[in-house]
């Protein structure tokens, strides 16, 4: 396959519709990197020298959007003051904010969930030889790059993760170490809500609940990677701090659907933000005038928050779409589809998610004839077998209609091809 | 009666010089205004670090108009630009946005030191040995190997040979070396290009690559002359800071070769540094780059301008050297058998009764303590020269003060209440300890221990005078 690797040095042309043909580089899949096959730039350009007028309608992810104006205003707007010196008021009211918001009794500004829950782990980890019990899908142990052993030394004891995102109570019962020279020692249990890879699940509050009371048997605390934490709230409406209840920390993004450019926080016993704030500056998260950062989040929880309700119901206009086709080939589960994240199946004798979503981002004539529009819509495979679309604030109703279209004109045309 | 007691002052003088650099200055933060100076405005002049720096009017209007994209996917075309532009100035081949400069530094050594049992090579008092949490080796089980920094920045070129590491069992293997430019802890000194050019050429006889902390590099290159790709020529790698002189809120950038940034774009994600919409803090940092870095020469003559003032008030009480002062920072050596760093700090920041007529406005400096016998005055762009006026007036003044009457500084203690605060401050007017004296009391079942503290801290005189029926003034330094 004649593939293109992008390389930093690369003069690159700024093109708005970016497909990516995403090309698992070895046997894992689900790598979010960035090679273009040269066929793709081929289409891309034609495409633009064209003329048509290009709907493209990017679901790759909700780490995409982008900051409104009035996000911006509010940014340039807010009082600053030097973070590392506890110094920038911005971020102490964010904080402040988020401490309140779930109910926790102190909060820290982080410029990322992958730092948010690494250094939540280092800290929760002390002690040489700690180990941590979390999902076997879990975007800790999948997608932080072993960060929590790469840096901290710390040994993930995987736990199988449920479907619906959760994992057996007993299993983890049973995973716990006892006293003994040949183990290392347990000190953390990890849960993630929504669940990315289960497909934007909501944990069930009672198992919550019961893993809560279980982890306070065992002597455990328990972190909760809550990066979609809000709209697990949202889809329960409940406030965030009734499922964060058993939960001894939790991460919050505020750079995926509440729209901000950058930042997460990380929420917990004051004494132990005491010590995360140590961490965050040993791994370089000690941030200046952070408070910019922090005022987008602000907004974001106060304006972006209360229509997350929205992302789902549009979410929904597409699983139903998928559902219609009654395909066998390309299926969805719409009352499995919970949040903003949306898996769909692909039957593997006759399209790969990958080609299902290079399909989805290139259009045929015949396909512009038909649907009277231009429509490309990114998307990206996240398993063998299926690939995810996500909703956000930054995708218009017109969009997902225009989404809804392609993909049933997408998958009829798979399903006569058979 | 007033009895001054000089408590073992052997032991604290010992206690002194035994670790001159291991201040933990970000600990240190000045008294609160009492109630008479609190509600008053006052000129502050913050000279505590070109960190403090805010972003101009029209930085955030380039902020606000920034092209955004997720960086994570490098797709941000505004963090792109600003990684371009740092390439070619720098003339390295690549070059990565990153949200600090002790993760640039830790990236670059994290991603040269691949392998298990790494030594780096560097200044005794480098800000990565001294300031960046051990990171090196608590997140990278790098070892550290330090050579003594002469007061200039530099330490011997011959040292790296001597230091290198035979291929032995025994031995780590010498990975990397480091230098810092400019060297912070030496006073901002910029190091000489002859010097930087000497360590290249050692570096490649013994096969090494050579990173810089480049945080200050831009303040190097306006006050030598020289441009940042012909000081970063004998270097391989750099990690160069936008939010300090240059003003921006959050930022730095590594530069170096292209596959070392491909081994530092999976470490920056590792550390959690992958950040989204960044285009908008790389959108500071390209403001910057028009707009900010001339105007260095005048953070630097505003530095000798604060060098003259105090060198022109006697040198006895507070001295430096202004042909030291290379760059935006100052560092001034305190008497110590007159005062502490932290007394100078702490009456610096205060404003006593009749400063106000006699300086001629409620000024207040801002610095912070940097040894166990100076402190460290740096300037940037958001203290004018009017501030800098301002300071030097109050420096005058202070020194004078100090001069005339001794200091019996000292910083607040832990006061139960505002009423024992006032009897503190009572009591010292009883005992005849009034201007330039900052007094400290505390309950007399309390002074073994107040003393204990002040021992463990290692760096305060102490004084104990006077007896009061319920206090005994003790001075003190308010606790960290």
């Amino acid at each position: 396959m004649d593939s293109h690797v992008f390389s930093i040095t690369e003069q690159r042309t700024y093109v708005i519709c970016l497909a990516t043909n995403l090309i698992p580089l070895a046997p894992t899949r689900n790598q979010f990197c960035l090679e273009v096959t040269s066929e793709q730039t081929n289409i891309m350009a034609a495409t633009q020298t064209s003329g048509d007028e290009v709907v493209v309608v990017d679901l790759r992810s909700d780490t995409l959007t982008q900051p409104s104006p009035l996000m911006k205003q509010a940014m340039v707007e807010a009082p600053l003051g030097d973070d590392v010196f506890g110094e920038d008021p911005t971020v102490i009211a964010l904080q402040k904010k988020v401490a309140t918001l779930l109910e926790k009794e102190d909060a820290l500004f982080f410029p990322t969930g992958t730092m948010c829950n690494l250094v939540s782990v280092l800290t929760h980890c002390q002690q040489r030889g700690s180990e941590v019990i979390l999902g076997d899908q879990s975007h800790i142990y999948l997608y932080e790059q072993g960060g929590i052993s790469q840096l901290g030394g710390v040994h993930p004891r995987a736990v199988r993760n449920l479907p619906d995102g959760t994992f057996d109570l007993h299993e983890l019962r049973k995973l716990v170490r006892s006293d003994n020279v040949h183990f290392p020692v347990s000190a953390l249990v990890c849960v993630e809500n929504t669940h990315n890879v289960a497909g934007g699940k909501v944990l069930p509050l009672d198992w919550l609940d019961e893993l809560g009371a279980t982890c306070r048997q065992l002597g455990l605390p328990l972190h909760m990677d809550g990066a979609r934490l809000l709209n697990a709230a949202t889809a329960l409406d409940l406030p965030p701090a009734r499922l964060v209840r058993s939960c001894t920390t939790v991460s919050l993004c505020l750079s995926k659907g509440l729209g901000a450019p950058v930042g997460s926080v990380l929420a917990g016993p004051e004494d132990f933000i005491e010590r995360a704030r140590r961490t965050r500056k040993a791994v370089g998260g000690g941030m200046r005038q952070a408070g910019i950062l922090a005022a987008a989040g602000i907004f974001g929880l106060d304006h972006v928050y209360p229509t997350l309700g929205r992302d789902h119901r549009l979410l929904q206009e597409l699983a139903k779409a998928v559902e219609a086709c009654g395909s066998k080939i390309i299926r969805c589960d719409p009352q499995a589809t919970h949040t903003n994240i949306l898996l769909v199946d692909c039957d593997l004798n006759v399209v790969t998610p990958e080609a299902l979503c290079n399909r989805m981002g290139q259009a045929t004539q015949e396909e512009v004839m038909s649907l009277g529009e231009h429509v490309i819509v990114q998307m990206l495979p996240i398993t063998d077998t299926k690939a995810r679309l996500v909703l956000h604030c930054d995708v218009t109703p017109n969009q997902v209609q225009s989404a809804a279209r392609k993909l049933r004109y997408v998958i009829k045309e798979l399903d006569s091809d058979c | 009666m007033v009895r001054m007691v000089r408590l073992n002052q052997g032991l604290m003088r010992w206690w002194c010089c035994k670790s001159p650099h291991l201040r933990m200055y970000y600990q240190w933060s000045p008294p609160p205004l009492t109630s008479s100076q609190e509600g008053v405005k006052h000129h502050v002049v913050d000279l505590r670090s070109d960190t403090v720096t805010k972003p101009t009017d029209g930085m955030k209007k380039a902020m606000m108009e920034a092209l955004l994209g997720d960086d994570v996917y490098r797709e941000d075309p505004t963090v792109s630009e600003l990684e371009n532009r740092m390439m070619h100035l720098t003339g390295k081949d690549a070059a990565l946005f990153v949200p600090s400069g002790t993760m640039g530094n830790l990236i670059s050594l994290l991603a040269h030191c691949e392998h298990r049992g790494s030594e780096v090579l560097l200044g005794d008092l480098a800000h990565i040995f001294l300031y960046e949490q051990a990171g090196m080796a608590q997140l990278g089980g790098i070892q550290p190997h330090i050579i003594p920094t002469s007061h200039d920045g530099t330490y011997d070129a011959k040292e790296l040979v001597h230091r290198l590491r035979d291929e032995d069992v025994h031995c780590p293997r010498t990975t990397l070396i480091c230098l810092e430019n400019t060297h912070n802890k030496c006073g901002g000194k910029v190091l000489p290009l002859s010097w930087i050019d000497e360590v290249g050429e050692v570096a490649k006889l013994l096969r090494l690559p050579v990173h810089m902390d480049g945080a200050r590099l831009m303040n190097a290159s306006v006050a030598s002359g020289e441009s940042a790709s012909r000081i970063l020529e004998a270097c391989d790698t750099a990690s160069i800071c936008f939010s300090k002189g240059l003003g921006t809120p959050v930022g730095s950038v590594i530069v170096g070769p292209e596959p070392f940034m491909y081994k530092a774009l999976r470490l920056r994600k590792v550390l959690g540094g992958g950040m989204r919409q960044a285009g908008m803090l790389a959108a500071a940092a390209l403001y910057s780059l028009d707009h900010m870095v001339d105007r260095l020469a005048h953070d630097h003559s505003h530095a000798q301008m604060l060098a003259q003032a105090i060198h022109q008030n006697g040198n006895k009480i507070a001295s430096c050297h202004p042909s030291e002062v290379h760059t935006n920072i100052v560092v001034v050596e305190v008497n110590p058998d007159v005062l502490s760093p932290e007394e100078f700090c702490n009456r610096l920041s205060v404003v006593e009764e009749g400063e106000k007529s006699a300086v001629g406005d409620s000024i207040i400096v801002k610095v912070l303590p940097w040894t166990n016998t100076a402190v460290r005055f740096v300037t940037h762009h958001d203290v004018s020269t009017a501030d800098i006026e301002a300071a030097a007036a109050k420096l005058k003044y202070v020194i004078q003060e100090i001069d005339k009457n001794g200091c019996e500084c000292c910083v607040f203690a832990d006061y139960q209440s505002e009423a024992e605060r006032n009897e503190a401050l009572q009591c010292r007017r009883g005992l005849g300890v009034e201007k330039s004296s900052l007094g400290a009391c505390c309950r007399p079942h309390s002074v073994n221990d107040a003393q204990r503290r002040l021992f463990e801290m290692a760096y305060v005189r102490v004084k104990i005078w006077g007896n009061h029926s319920t206090l005994t003034t003790v001075m003190s330094v308010r606790p960290a």
